[in-house]
């Protein structure tokens, strides 16, 4: 019997040299942006305008261990899990949909048109006449987040082989069971790659509109305070933790799919 | 005869594939459809399975048919193991238990029991086209169509699918339309041999091969009268066409 089957532990070396590689390079340009911001802040010479990158880290050791920035970073962190939890499985639902029929794919496309060109500004300036402010981050990263959700499922029911499709339809395979084992994991990568970009923009949307709102407790609003105390290695300080907590939910993401993939979903 | 075609023409825009194609098939027999690549053959088998329909003329015999196809290329789920796979085209046909219970014994008869957990992509190509011949046998249809089922293969990985797929039909025998290029592997399988013109493909043969297979080993005598005058044909009309 003819083997062209790749050789298993040089291909898993292979992967583990390149993974390398992409830590190293990653962590390399961390190195660099750190250090041009250290140079300009140099340059800059005034704190309130750009504090170097040491005096943000003092801050941020300070800020971090306080119960206010605590309760601040819960309250974010579940606004924008909920944004995103809710954008995900409306957006997967409305897009297989919308890829399986085209009827409803052409009723859609208006509406998705209009939530995508609205400005995330205006939004949230109407809907905290609406909703309570709490609230109103969620709302506004759901309106952000689900037009992305449901072109990327789209794409990617749409993306399934047209030649397994007539294998499936001339065998006869029922339509629920060509949808769960065909069309769903040929859309997966697509599926997978829309999650990744609302996770982060939920972040982005949800600390913006905290901004704007000022909730009770929020990153946003604690970003807001400090700037008006002229406190600016406060602000980046917040805004690191924004930036922290939508890097740690990226990489648990990233861990939830391969151990979803490892165990066969 | 149970199944016809009658003046089948196709065309693809220009082009005229199908031309006045007529054709019958016996039930429980092996058709094979000798051509030149590129001729339509792959298209006179689409239009047998009803994936594409003929310009005009008539299909008699197939209403309610069910067909198995093994496919040029294996056409598997990449992300379904070959078991899966399998299973997969059995799930409007029958229980899961049931399709299980029926594939394991053909993927055993064709030598691929111990990859039967294997991804598409951990199997080499011999062994996706015998999970694509287990696929079709599976499925219970009444007419199994292949398509170059044998031909992206080394002649020894060859030899071993044709004497797989001839097991499995003798065990369960079934209408078999087979298209190919190949003209040893027609007659190695054949009852009845159909050649194809050039592109717009007619039938300009049809050949009963009065042997048994047991025969007409590859390369054997017996066939040899057989295999000149398949070649002349093949041959001859693809130097001289004026179609």
């Amino acid at each position: 019997m003819p083997s062209t089957l790749p050789s298993e532990p040089k291909a898993r070396k292979g992967a583990d040299s390149a993974r390398t590689s992409r830590l190293v390079i990653g962590a390399a340009s961390l190195v660099v942006l750190v250090l041009v911001w250290r140079f300009i802040a140099f340059l800059v010479g005034k704190d309130i305008l750009l504090p170097p990158p040491e005096k943000v880290l003092g801050e941020a050791l300070s800020l971090y261990p306080t119960g206010k920035f605590l309760a601040a970073l819960w309250a974010t962190f579940l606004r924008g899990s909920a944004a995103f939890l809710v954008s995900l499985v409306l957006g997967s639902f409305v897009g297989i949909a919308a890829g399986l029929s085209p009827v409803f794919s052409a009723a859609l496309a208006p509406i998705l048109t209009i939530i995508r060109a609205t400005p995330v500004l205006a939004l949230i300036l109407v809907v905290l006449l609406w909703f309570p402010s709490g609230f109103v981050p969620v709302f506004a990263a759901i309106l952000m987040c689900f037009p992305v959700m449901v072109t990327s499922t789209v794409a990617g029911v749409k993306a399934a082989d047209p030649r397994l499709l007539e294998m499936a339809a001339l065998f006869r395979v029922p339509r629920k069971e060509q949808l769960r084992r065909l069309r769903l994991p040929a859309a997966a990568p697509f599926f997978l790659a829309g999650a990744k970009n609302s996770l982060g923009m939920s972040w982005k949307v949800v600390v913006g509109g905290e901004v704007l709102v000022l909730p009770f407790r929020a990153l946003g609003t604690g970003m807001n305070n400090a700037r008006i105390n002229l406190e600016t290695p406060q602000v980046l300080a917040w805004a690191a933790a924004s930036v922290l907590l939508c890097g740690l939910t990226e990489w648990l993401f990233g861990l939830a799919i391969k151990a979803a993939s490892r165990h066969g979903i | 005869m149970a199944f016809e075609l009658r003046n089948i023409h196709k065309s693809f825009g220009a082009l005229r594939v199908l031309d006045d194609v007529s054709l019958a098939l016996e039930e429980g027999s092996i058709t094979v459809i000798l051509g030149p690549s590129g001729c339509g053959k792959t298209t006179l088998l689409n239009v047998l399975a009803g994936l594409a329909a003929a310009d005009s003329g008539e299909r008699r015999g197939f209403e309610g048919l069910r067909f198995s196809y093994a496919f040029q290329e294996p056409r598997l789920l990449p992300w379904l193991s070959a078991r899966e796979n399998a299973a997969f085209a059995l799930a409007g046909a029958m229980r899961r238990e049931e399709a299980l219970a029926r594939i394991d014994p053909l993927l055993e008869a064709a030598g691929l029991r111990d990859a039967r957990n294997r991804k598409p992509s951990e199997l080499s190509g011999g062994m996706k086209q015998r999970l694509s011949l287990v696929r079709a046998f599976a499925y219970p249809s009444e007419m199994l169509l292949l398509d170059e089922a044998f031909t992206a293969v080394d002649l020894k990985t060859k030899l071993e699918l044709m004497d797989v797929f001839l097991e499995l039909w003798t065990e369960e025998r079934r209408t078999v339309v087979s298209v190919t290029h190949d003209v040893e592997e027609a007659l190695y399988l054949a009852d009845r041999i159909l050649v194809l013109s050039q592109c717009p493909a007619r039938i300009i043969e049809s050949l009963d091969i009065g042997l048994g297979r047991e025969e007409r080993a590859f390369g054997s005598a017996t066939t040899m009268e057989a295999e000149a005058r398949l070649y002349a044909l093949v041959l001859g009309k693809t130097a001289g066409s004026s179609d």
